[in-house]
């Protein structure tokens, strides 16, 4: 039935909703343009639905056009829009670690881990892995929708921020052709130092330790590294006529990263196709993705940075005759790196979408739209694990795929009346999303030769090893939007949207989500009209309701069972079934409200350009995973509506443009964040039930040889910013008589900062000379701490002689490895992302009209007091690697890049 | 055309609003697991022997590490996680345990709370289900498979009586958190009895031990066994001994044929399914099951599980109060030390040394032992490991997924648990209506080893417990009841020591996290 509502919705006449067919040039980098590129107040924006220009947006609308995007290597999207834009954070997990990387819109507001903001692709709805597949150059421009007032017509989905991705398409013009591409390498310039194989002799001689010496210097740390590889190329053609064109491009992305064995590639194919007909009353547009992605992971990052640092450095480099590397099998926690490397985990992810948008003009003043997507996602994954590492081998592969129906019709009136207009929209959509896959394991393998390869190598399959699984879930809306438009000067804009999901409890399907804002431009009033410096002056303010339903499953509302184990029956194994987890069916919608305050100026012939938002935000029935008591309950964990959270912020835009001249010219854009967030409560009603969650959890803790309980770090505390260091006090280092130290810690604990900078700054330098530019980002964080568990671990010299030490260990002679503030610092950086430099060829050449050279260098300068690898470990994600720097930090490097961009 | 479109849009809405319902596939609703006789019986009955063992930690009695089995046994004499150099310090976790010097934050006490809990919750989940759709069974069946979950159920209740003291007694699905109050530790003791004694008459007088259709489960000389345990405690938990009672339920099970195996090691080989002096086993099979016997993983030393093909954690060992009472290296060590523990120069599969770092024969040095070997030259060799259950060659996951079953009751825990209760009543020489004396069923677990007689006293008694069931995680409870418990420390030196004259450590506190979260409950005294 739903694919039949899916069909229709691409058969109907009508509108395209995606489509921003702004022209702008393919490699428009060429253009350095001024200050009031951050706000332009004549450029059209769409804004989730609807669209309307700057004038008329009264939310804190963040949009990042290609000229704002970053110039240095990019390797995946994401990249472009890293410290662009204020209150946006992108982590790309601590030296990109994966192409995937986190983002976060005015930092968390939910604990599910439903806090990755809805990616909108040209209208269809995405996730941030799909828009890391999508090449940098087919990127026209970044939305950001920050405040409720503009998320809310998402609905349930935009609670955590809306980005919304426009691609470019054809336009209509002469056939173009373009390419785009960079090359380059990265060179590792920083690793965490470790005795080498003379220091570590001594150190361990002085102890008096048995200790196993094979007469080599091994520096392992390196020996799991290698100089990374990069290259991206891109081509794009297109053209059109005044009725139809058309964009098609194939790009590649290629990524050996500095870590040996650690490589992602990816291929993506786009095609765009538009098309005007009926006297342009109709507007057909066609869009296909195809992306494909190969990635060989490290398996177990932490594990293999923890052996790289702690293995014997006595030991070869180079494998035994039989070709396995020798273990020091009393360092339980780790394995000879070079054997780690052996494992083997692969993905390949596959991603295809279709989308058809169809815009008619039925009378004057009324489009209707209609616009249906269909989208496919394949992951395999694949993983080997030798003997040698993993006791008897492993091989495991899955096939997990997922499918999405999308699909909306609107209704668009607008009736321009004298002085004023007035817009009216009404949408109704349907989206429905499968899951499915299976996985299977099999183990005992007497040889490693077959890898996953041939899964039958394998001589046993344990119960647990194979598996499949399907879930579904569909969602369907509504959505009025109104916005009236005065003499060009106030705008006052509404959204009413209700969403259903079959996620939720039987009585809680319906959720509505209202919202409501203004904006006033007083420059236009005529008692502004004196002040001649004041180009535009602009107050927005907004009010808005959104939900949040993305961090859980479908069937939690429902009791359900599942195989819970074999026992045996009559002397055989049976599986049994079982409930495996509480039940809620009174699960309903997480609803945030979010009231801000904008004001965005111009000044001074449009070279300073400023903008400036307050927003508070109140997230409440937050859906999280509870603590409940036991007994009653089953089980100790319940996925419950209960708790609240507040966040308050200050966003400040600021753009200058000092320096405009024919020949030179000098931009300067900052931006600035001040975030503050507070879990208010975790108690509340459930099923007539006062429950009331433990005060405080564990978020993160140490991990490694003698760390096995007890050992957190960073807690989540009711009535404290989410992620706070929870440490007894160190009063310093005491000596025993033998000469060894410890640590003198107090019993109380105590909370000791916080995980999550309260403090974010982007900026960006560009300068412009004839044909030359030069281009700097520069990027910080303040106001949080890190905890430096690599340095507890590796000053520990009871770790000797299974495990190495660092530097200075032996002269301190610290024998132990309790947690207290000790190893708290400070987590301030301020750090160089890039420095590019780029050459616009003076050509006058009749089939060549743009020609660019570029070189860059990434990760140019961290300056930090952090005395650890480097400051820029997770600060932002809610999960176990928290504000905590845990022998999981990759060694730091420098990328270097040749880029190139042709455009015919 | 307006009218239309009107029409068009209504007409979605409508469509869609029959989307919402769920329907999933890969988990089903409850009411389709009982659907017959068979399935009725697998996802009430059945189901809940998935539990008795685990696979996680700090799930399932014993096999598993960090739950019911390591309070029973590191909160005793009986064994010590020391802290070697880097290795097993997890932030003071063992130290508290062997100290006593725990908290109500402590997550062993917080991981039995849970697991037990859990069990019995689902156990009262299984009764509401056989009473609703008790049309799918006979009479029979219906009150067989009740009392075998009512059984299950009190066998819980008094693992949580044993260490949490006063809980509360929970028997619906339905009950509400306010609800939940704690009960006199008598008092659950009392339901605990009573529901036993209620269902025995509708247990099956057959083996559990066996491969047979009662593998595994709870028959009645389970039933049997658990009731001659409280009522051998009864005073520690409702301050009225029950001597007699314990030797009339040991008694009966006796009587249904149990005895001891010529060899004290055939309870423990692999195919200890045959043994006809275990009572209660958890089934394991590395094919067919996915419990876990990780206690040997745990204690063996790097190199040594390493020449099995398997991985040790070196971790676990004996003390050296249990050196002294096994007499191990005199004359008059017991062979059972032999049999339950590794010491000195360890041997591989073909009978050669196995050897440490420097190419020497890695050998383990019992006596060494102390809670923090940080700097010790034996820092990763010394005390004695466990052996106990014969080397499975065959088993996966780091050797823990073996054939071996784990041993939870056993028939020469009945003998001693007679001549203790005979002699508590009447000194070594009280006899019972069949006329053997106490003196004799003591004497009766020693000459199985070939161990010279000992005169019965309560110290003997004590030390024979030891020697005989070390490992199987009694020990904790022995000492309670032989008001030894606090004595544990004479003779060790240690940094922190707890005053626990009041006792208090004989009960473990309440969880932090359940008094949290809810407030009727009381803390134990001295917490």
């Amino acid at each position: 039935m739903k694919k039949y509502v899916f069909l229709f919705c691409l058969m109907v006449l009508a509108a395209e909703l995606s489509a921003q067919t702004v022209p702008v040039e393919l490699t428009d980098t060429t253009q350095l343009t001024d200050a009031t590129q951050m706000v332009q107040p004549t450029q059209t924006v769409r804004v989730g639905y609807y669209r309307g220009n700057q004038n008329t947006v009264a939310g804190a609308v963040d949009k990042v056009t290609e000229e704002r995007m970053n110039k240095g290597l990019i390797t995946s999207s994401l990249d472009a829009l890293s410290g662009q834009a204020a209150g946006v954070q992108v982590t790309t997990g601590g030296n990109q670690e994966a192409m995937v990387s986190a983002v976060r819109v005015r930092g968390t507001t939910s604990l599910t881990g439903a806090n990755d903001p809805l990616v909108i692709i040209d209208g269809v709805a995405a996730d941030l892995a799909t828009l890391s597949t999508i090449y940098p150059a087919d990127i026209e421009s970044f939305t950001i929708l920050k405040d409720p007032s503009q998320t809310a017509q998402y609905g349930s989905r935009g609670a955590a921020g809306v980005i919304e991705v426009a691609t470019k398409k054809g336009k209509q013009s002469k056939f173009h052709i373009s390419y785009d591409g960079a090359i380059g390498f990265e060179r590792v310039y920083k690793r965490v130092g470790m005795l080498n194989a003379s220091q570590f002799r001594q150190a361990a001689t002085a102890l008096g330790l048995d200790y196993m010496d094979r007469g080599q210097d091994t520096d392992f740390g390196k020996s799991i590294e290698r100089t990374g590889f990069v290259q991206n190329h891109h081509i794009a053609f297109g053209g059109g006529s005044e009725t139809a064109n058309y964009r098609a491009s194939v790009g590649i992305m290629e990524h050996k990263t500095v870590m040996q064995t650690n490589n992602y590639r990816n291929y993506i194919a786009k095609l765009d196709v538009s098309q005007l007909a009926f006297d342009n009353r109709l507007k057909v547009d066609l869009g296909l993705l195809g992306a494909f992605q190969r990635n060989n992971y490290l398996p177990d990052q932490q594990k293999l940075l923890y052996s790289a640092q702690t293995f014997n450095p006595t030991f070869p480099a180079e494998p035994k005759a039989d070709g396995s590397y020798e273990q020091v099998t009393e360092a339980l926690w780790i394995n000879n790196p070079l054997s780690l490397l052996k494992m083997k985990d692969d993905e390949d992810n596959g991603h295809f979408n279709v989308h058809l948008s169809a815009r008619a003009t039925l009378l004057e003043g009324l489009v209707l739209r209609a616009f249906g997507s269909y989208s496919f996602n394949m992951v395999n994954n694949a993983h080997y694990y030798p003997t040698a590492v993993w006791s008897h081998g492993e091989a495991y592969r899955s096939d997990n795929r997922s499918e999405e129906w999308f699909g909306n019709i609107s209704l668009d009136y607008t009736l321009n009346m004298k002085s004023s207009i007035l817009n009216v929209m009404f949408l109704t959509e349907v989206q429905s999303d499968t899951d499915k896959g299976f996985n299977a394991t099999t183990t005992n393998f007497s040889t490693d030769a077959f890898g996953y390869d041939k899964m039958s190598a394998g001589a046993a399959r344990p119960w647990d090893g194979t598996d499949s699984y399907y879930k579904k879930s569909n969602m369907e809306s509504l959505l009025l939007h109104a916005q009236y438009s005065l003499l060009n000067k106030y705008t006052l804009t509404a959204n009413a949207r209700m969403d259903a999901s079959s996620k939720v409890g039987r009585n809680h399907k319906w959720g509505f989500f209202p919202s409501v804002s203004a904006a006033w431009i007083i420059s236009k009033e005529a008692w502004m009209q004196d002040l001649q410096f004041v180009n535009n002056a602009k107050l927005r303010i907004g009010y808005g309701r959104s939900g949040n339903l993305g961090g859980i499953d479908p069937y939690n509302s429902m009791l359900l069972i599942q195989p819970n184990g074999l026992v045996p029956m009559n002397g055989s194994p049976v599986t049994t079934l079982g409930i495996i987890r509480n039940a809620n069916p009174d699960l309903k919608w997480e609803t945030k409200r979010a009231f801000n305050l904008g004001l965005d100026l111009l000044l001074w012939d449009r070279r300073i350009a400023l903008t400036l938002d307050y927003y508070q935000s109140k997230t409440t029935d937050m859906l999280y995973v509870y603590d409940v008591p036991v007994p009653p309950f089953t089980y100790n964990k319940l996925l419950a509506n209960m708790g609240s959270m507040q966040n308050s912020g200050l966003e400040l835009g600021f753009g200058i443009t000092p320096l405009r001249e024919k020949d030179m010219e000098l931009t300067i854009n900052m931006n600035w964040s001040l975030e503050r967030n507070k879990l208010l409560s975790l108690d509340g009603n459930y099923n007539g039930q006062q429950l009331t969650a433990p005060t405080m959890k564990g978020i993160s803790s140490l991990w490694g040889a003698g760390f096995h309980g007890n050992s957190d770090v960073v807690m989540q505390v009711v009535g404290q910013p989410i992620g706070v260091f929870y440490l007894p006090h160190c009063n310093g280092l005491k000596t025993l008589d033998d000469g060894s130290k410890y640590y003198d810690i107090s019993d109380e604990k105590q909370i000791c900062g916080q995980a999550v900078p309260k403090f974010m700054m982007g900026s960006n330098i560009a300068f412009r000379y004839r044909q030359w530019d030069v281009t700097m980002q520069i990027n910080g964080a303040f106001g949080h701490k890190i905890y430096n568990g690599t340095k507890l671990t590796y000053m520990n010299m009871l770790s000797m002689p299974n495990y190495n030490v660092m530097p200075g260990a032996p002269e301190q002679n610290i024998q132990d490895q309790s947690i207290s503030d000790y190893y708290l610092e400070n987590g301030n950086y301020v750090n160089i992302d890039y420095l590019t430099v780029g050459w616009n060829v003076p050509l006058r050449s009749k089939y060549v009209s743009g020609l660019r050279m570029s070189v860059s260098v990434n990760n140019l300068a961290t300056i930090t007091a952090y005395s650890g690898l480097t400051p820029m470990i997770n600060s932002s994600v809610v999960n176990g690697t928290l504000g905590i720097d845990d022998k999981n930090v990759r060694p730091v490097y420098r990328s270097y890049t040749f880029g190139l961009s042709v455009v015919f | 055309m307006r009218k239309y479109v009107v029409f068009l849009l209504v007409g979605l809405v409508v469509m869609q609003a029959c989307s919402l319902q769920e329907d999933p596939r890969d988990q089903i609703p409850v009411e389709e697991a009982y659907t017959s006789a068979t399935s009725l019986f697998q996802n009430t009955v059945a189901t809940l022997y998935a539990y008795i063992g685990g696979s996680e930690e700090g799930e399932g009695l014993q096999g598993t590490c960090r739950g019911v089995y390591d309070l029973q046994t590191f909160g005793s004499d009986e064994a010590i996680l020391p802290t070697r150099g880097g290795d097993w310090y997890d932030g003071g976790l063992w130290e508290q345990m062997y100290c006593h010097s725990w908290k109500a934050g402590h997550s062993l006490a917080g991981n039995a709370w849970l697991y037990l809990y859990k069990v019995i919750t689902l156990c009262n989940r299984s009764l509401e289900q056989l009473a609703e759709h008790r049309y799918l069974l006979t009479d029979e069946d219906f009150w067989s498979y009740c009392a075998e979950v009512r059984a299950l159920r009190a066998i819980y209740y008094w693992y949580l009586i044993d260490l949490f003291g006063n809980v509360p007694i929970v028997t619906s699905t339905r009950v509400s958190m306010q609800e939940v109050k704690q009960s006199s530790r008598e008092e659950v003791f009392r339901f605990a009895v009573n529901e036993l004694e209620g269902v025995m008459d509708y247990l099956p007088y057959e083996y559990s031990q066996k491969q047979n259709r009662y593998y595994g489960r709870v028959t009645a000389p389970v039933a049997t066994f658990a009731l001659a345990k409280l009522m051998l405690n009864a005073e520690v938990y409702s301050g009225q001994p029950q001597w007699e009672r314990t030797i009339y339920y040991c008694n009966i099970l006796e009587g249904m044929g149990y005895k001891l195996e010529p060899y004290y090691t055939s309870n423990f080989v692999i195919r200890n399914e045959n043994s006809c002096e275990n009572i209660w086993t958890i089934p394991m099979d590395r094919d067919l099951y996915t419990t876990l016997q990780q206690n040997m993983h745990r204690s063996y030393h790097y190199r040594h599980a390493s020449a099995y093909g398997f991985t040790g954690e070196n971790g676990s060992c004996a003390t050296r109060r249990v050196l002294e009472i096994f007499g191990y290296g005199t004359e008059d060590e017991d062979p059972r030390f032999f049999f339950n523990y590794w010491a000195d120069e360890v041997f591989d599969y073909n009978g050669d040394y196995i050897l440490d770092r420097k190419g020497n024969p890695l050998v383990y040095h019992p006596w060494e032992v102390k809670l923090d070997l940080s700097g010790s030259p034996y820092v990763e060799t010394a005390g004695a490991r466990m052996k106990k259950y014969e080397i499975d060659r065959n088993a996966m996951k780091d050797g823990t997924l073996m054939d071996n079953d784990i041993v939870l009751f056993r028939f020469a825990d009945v003998l001693l648990m007679r001549a203790e209760a005979k002699f508590r009543l009447g000194g070594a020489s009280y006899a019972d209506e069949f006329g053997i004396t106490a003196q004799q069923d003591f004497n009766a677990v020693r000459d199985r080893v070939g161990m010279p007689h000992r005169i019965i006293t309560l110290q003997n008694l004590l030390d024979e417990r030891l020697m005989e069931l070390c490992w199987e995680g009694w020990r904790r409870q022995d000492l309670i009841r032989f008001e030894q418990y606090e004595s544990l420390f004479e003779g060790d030196e240690f940094s922190d020591k707890v005053d626990e004259s009041d006792g208090h450590t004989r009960l473990f506190p309440i969880p932090g996290d359940a008094m949290a979260m809810n407030h009727n409950l009381v803390q134990n005294p001295g917490y």
